[in-house]
């Protein structure tokens, strides 16, 4: 318990680090935050648009970002009277007041009509959903591979489970998202392209987000068990006459899968926040993209709100592991 | 058992939730169903709000909610305006003053009559330096519109400056209230009743009518951006929340009302019951999908879960288009036949026999790609520049073999350009002939520059942004530029936001450059060449030019001032050649022209998507539309 109010105290601290950090250098970049492809605002109105969003100078920026996004501006506004100087405005117009968001992490430069927060509510569950099922697939591949590598080492099924591993980590995603795609979609008609929203459509952006991290998974088991296996316990466990599919499930894995369960934390937080490169292939509507046009645009706003949003869920993610830890394995409190 | 279950638990755990996120994605967000007509943009959209929209994509889906004063027959030749929101208009004898007279039956989605206060209401958001707009220049035809922006701008600087002011919500307010004033009195936008809109022009504008159907002049409706906006009492700028453009609350006046709006994934729009010429509508829904990859649009469309790609880019398009070639030849002299007749390249298309390689259109474009040169005195890094003598100029743009740049890289039936404006876009201008290729014509130029043979030139750089084609053509256009002339040539590539930088910044010898038009008048096009315009990333000046085009701002007559706008950019590409034309953007479409109408062929490339006919489906005119004679 202390551990994780520790954790959870740590985390605003943790966060503002980051986002001074992601700021200076993203505010460094070359590039116009209000450019929008080649056309520039006149003078006038760049010189107004940079007082709206205090663009004006990085401190007065960092400041205002900071009020917004942590929630301070939103109990100011509700405490000072403008939020329900708004509110009026709106009903004398008939019209339902404009929706207020506590953590408001602005506007997207790029797309005027976007709020970020917005944006993050469509983007992140798309992402969370192929990310969810990415890692439980690179969990049964990692795991099993990994178990029956372990079993015969330097067998044929090892050798096999190693290359296969090899090649998960080392053939880049698009190639193997292209191949999944000309192979199950165009040539075996299986599933749609370029479509969401079915259960069908999670599979093979699933399938290839997974590989690398079942390659890494597979390596992290077929490692732990191969030491587990030698263990003196293990021996006392055979000895005692118990089926060696037991000794190899439950006494054998449960140690073997400590490391695997560590690596769980960044995994699931790299899996669940997308990738651009299988969003682009699939036509996934997830906040990987975001990650990289908001730097490519310079979208200041958006970029620090899917930076904060995966540093977050980092922090969150290495403290259930955490937790976890201490559940399987008493010694480590 | 129990026991054996109990110690695994820990385990299970994650994979459980894991499992449950899973699901619980999957089940939260289900597919619609397809709408009549499905289209992919060229790019997601950047905003619905006509003050902020600055791009084709943008335009084409406002153009289906909203309706301007007038808009486009898209299919008539010279791109004619019709009566849209105004039923009739009159024009002094001066041609200083229109006044438009709005239908009665012109509705907002929520049965409330579209008022002429509306357009002002619009206008004035458009015109306010507050809100960003990029199209405010186009305002400044109208009496009074530069002194108040001005104005507007000044009161705004001194605001901020003043701290007794600054942070005063009273003060803020009272500015505001100003500027209202000031509006009201200084600017030529009047609604005298509740039908009629007067606008009094500073200068005679030949092509305003082609402005009321343009997007940033769209009206919007008044109590719903009230609701929306506030003063913001640091800097006394109006600020606009945002969501008033979405679904939800959005309130529009044109032929669909936009249903649902998923931010890059799709945007679902149905009839608006309000819409005064609904029975000039042949669909139900509309439906515009986000799909940025190349490959994934051909496919979609392959695949029939979409009816038009406005804009075919994988990086097999060649390809492609050497198919369509391929069918047209197959069927050579009936397309001659049909092409004599004065049919569009869709109706002959039409004409012939149905084929999946049919479905690859590729129509001229309002648009031209070419390369600065930097007309500067000296460098940025204050070297001089040799391209600041125009002779060195008209010889590298002769160099260029445009036409083996569209044969053997673009390979999109783009058509090599001589020319600023494309050539036929606009009705009754006619372009001037441009500088053709020509080696040795260029070979003495350069000697006459004190370059013979490319000696004592400093080196070349070509500064090119690095995406898509642009380096090949570069390293193509080096090419020439070395065997011809005999100088070096670097090519130099940056990534595209620096590259921006570079080029704003004057920061280039040369480089690649693009210009899409934005209104049916050759000012569209050579205005950025005026001394000092924004968009004047060569640094050219040349007084003639500036002459010529402030000439024809004053010249009543509509034939003479077109004469002298094409005086004017036959000094740009024949004289001064303050950059080199490279070719004309085509627009690469993929749809069936046996079962979708409505999409026309026309080089101004604005669409009437709100008028599109799916043939064979029962329902609207059911007969293809095809470009007046």
């Amino acid at each position: 318990m202390a551990l994780i109010l520790r954790r959870l105290l740590q985390l605003p601290l943790i966060l503002a680090a980051v986002f001074t950090l992601t700021l200076a250098l993203a505010w460094g970049a070359p590039g116009n935050p209000l450019e929008r492809g080649d056309r520039r605002p006149p003078p006038e109105v760049e010189a107004a648009m940079r007082a709206q969003y205090r663009l004006d100078s990085f401190w007065s920026f960092y400041g205002s970002y900071l009020d917004s996004a942590s929630g301070v501006r939103y109990v100011r506004e509700s405490l000072d009277g403008t939020a329900d100087a708004d509110a009026r405005r709106a009903a004398a117009e008939g019209l339902r007041p404009p929706a207020r968001r506590v953590f408001d992490f602005g506007p997207s430069l790029q797309y005027r009509d976007q709020r970020v927060n917005d944006i993050l509510a469509d983007f992140l569950p798309v992402s969370i959903t192929v990310g969810s099922a990415a890692i439980l697939i690179a969990l049964f591949l990692g795991v099993g591979a990994g178990v029956i590598g372990a079993l015969r080492p330097g067998g044929v099924l090892d050798t096999l489970s190693l290359g296969l591993a090899l090649a998960g980590i080392s053939v880049p995603n698009f190639i193997v998202g292209t191949a999944l795609l000309a192979i199950f979609s165009l040539w075996l008609g299986w599933f749609p392209v370029a479509e969401w929203g079915h259960a069908r459509d999670v599979v093979l952006p699933a399938l290839t987000l997974s590989l690398p991290f079942a390659a890494y998974i597979a390596r992290l088991t077929r490692v732990g068990m191969l030491e587990a296996l030698s263990a003196d316990y293990i021996r006392t466990a055979r000895a005692k006459g118990l089926p060696e599919w037991r000794v190899v499930t439950v006494h054998a894995l449960k140690n073997a899968l400590l490391p695997v369960v560590s690596y769980l934390g960044p995994a699931a937080a790299g899996a669940m926040t997308g990738s651009f490169v299988v969003e682009v292939v699939f036509n996934v509507p997830g906040l990987g993209q975001h990650f990289v046009n908001a730097v490519q645009n310079k979208d200041l706003f958006l970029l620090m709100g899917v930076v904060l949003v995966y540093a977050t869920m980092l922090v969150v993610f290495n403290l259930a592991v955490d937790v976890m830890y201490r559940w399987i394995d008493p010694r480590i409190a | 058992m129990i026991a054996y279950a109990g110690r695994v638990k820990p385990l299970l755990a994650p994979i459980a939730l894991l499992v449950l996120m899973t699901l619980l994605g999957v089940l939260s967000d289900r597919p619609e169903p397809r709408a009549d007509f499905v289209f992919v943009n060229r790019a997601e959209i950047s905003t619905l709000d006509p003050v902020q929209m600055s791009w084709l994509q943008d335009f084409r889906v406002a153009g289906l909610i909203f309706e301007g004063l007038t808009r486009y027959d898209t299919f008539s030749p010279g791109f004619n305006v019709v009566p849209g929101a105004a039923e009739r208009w009159e024009v002094s004898s001066d041609g200083l003053t229109y006044t438009f007279h709005l239908r009665a039956d012109a509705k907002w989605s929520n049965g409330e009559p579209v008022r002429p206060g509306d357009f002002v209401f619009a206008w004035r958001r458009v015109i306010l330096p507050d809100g960003g707009g990029d199209y405010a220049k186009l305002f400044e035809c109208i009496r009074g519109v530069r002194e108040f922006r001005q104005w507007r701008s000044d009161k705004l600087r001194r605001f901020a400056a003043d701290p007794s002011a600054g942070g005063s919500r009273d003060a803020a307010a009272a500015l505001w209230q100003d500027t209202l004033d000031a509006f009201a009195r200084e600017v030529g936008i009047q609604a005298p009743d509740e039908r009629t809109l007067v606008v009094h022009l500073a200068r005679p504008t030949p092509y305003f009518l082609d402005l009321t159907a343009f997007g940033a002049l769209y009206p919007v409706h008044p109590p719903l951006l009230r609701a929306h906006e506030s003063i913001d009492a640091r800097t006394g700028l109006q600020r606009t929340n945002a969501d008033w453009t979405k679904p939800d609350r959005l309130v529009v006046n044109g032929p669909f009302v936009l249903d649902r709006w998923r931010f890059k994934r799709d945007m679902h729009f149905a009839r608006n019951p309000h819409y005064w010429d609904r029975a000039s509508l042949n669909l139900d829904t509309i439906a515009c999908l986000s799909i940025p990859d190349g490959n994934a649009q051909v496919l979609a469309f392959r695949t029939s879960a979409v009816d038009w790609t406005s804009d075919v880019m994988p990086s097999y398009r060649g390809e492609i288009f050497a198919a369509k070639q391929a069918f047209l030849s197959e069927h050579a002299p009936e397309v001659l036949r049909l092409e004599s007749r004065g049919l569009d390249a869709v109706s002959i298309d039409r004409s012939l026999p149905a084929d999946p390689r049919a479905t690859v259109h590729a129509f001229p474009a309002f648009g031209t790609y070419f390369y600065n040169f930097n007309c500067r005195e000296r460098l940025a890094d204050g070297t001089p520049n040799p391209f600041a003598d125009s002779r060195v100029r008209r010889a590298f743009t002769r160099t260029i073999d445009r036409a083996a740049i569209c044969r053997n890289i673009l390979r999109g039936g783009e058509k090599p350009a001589a020319t600023f404006i494309p050539p036929g876009s606009i009705g009754g201008y006619r372009s001037p002939a441009g500088l053709l290729p020509d080696a040795d014509t260029a070979r003495a130029e350069l000697v006459d520059a004190g370059f013979p043979n490319g000696r004592g030139f400093p080196e070349v750089q070509l500064l090119v942004n690095s995406e898509g084609d642009h380096s090949l053509i570069a390293q193509g256009v080096a090419r020439d530029w070395e065997r011809i002339l005999g100088v070096r040539v670097r090519v130099v590539q940056k990534e595209t936001r620096a590259f921006r930088e570079d080029v704003k910044n004057g920061r280039f010898m040369v480089s690649r450059a693009s210009w899409f038009g934005d209104y049916g008048d050759p000012t569209t096009f050579l205005d950025t060449n005026h001394t000092g315009d924004g968009n004047n990333d060569r640094g050219f000046s040349s007084r003639e030019y500036d002459q010529l085009l402030d000439r024809a701002a004053a010249e009543p007559d509509a034939a003479r001032r077109m004469e002298t706008l094409a005086r004017a950019e036959q000094l740009l590409v024949e004289e001064q050649a303050p950059f080199a034309p490279v070719y004309q953007y085509v627009q690469q479409y993929l749809f069936d022209p046996h079962r979708v109408s409505g999409i026309t062929t026309h080089p101004r490339q604005s669409q009437d998507l709100a008028r599109v006919d799916i043939l064979g489906d029962g329902k609207g005119a059911e007969t293809p539309a095809a470009m007046k004679r």
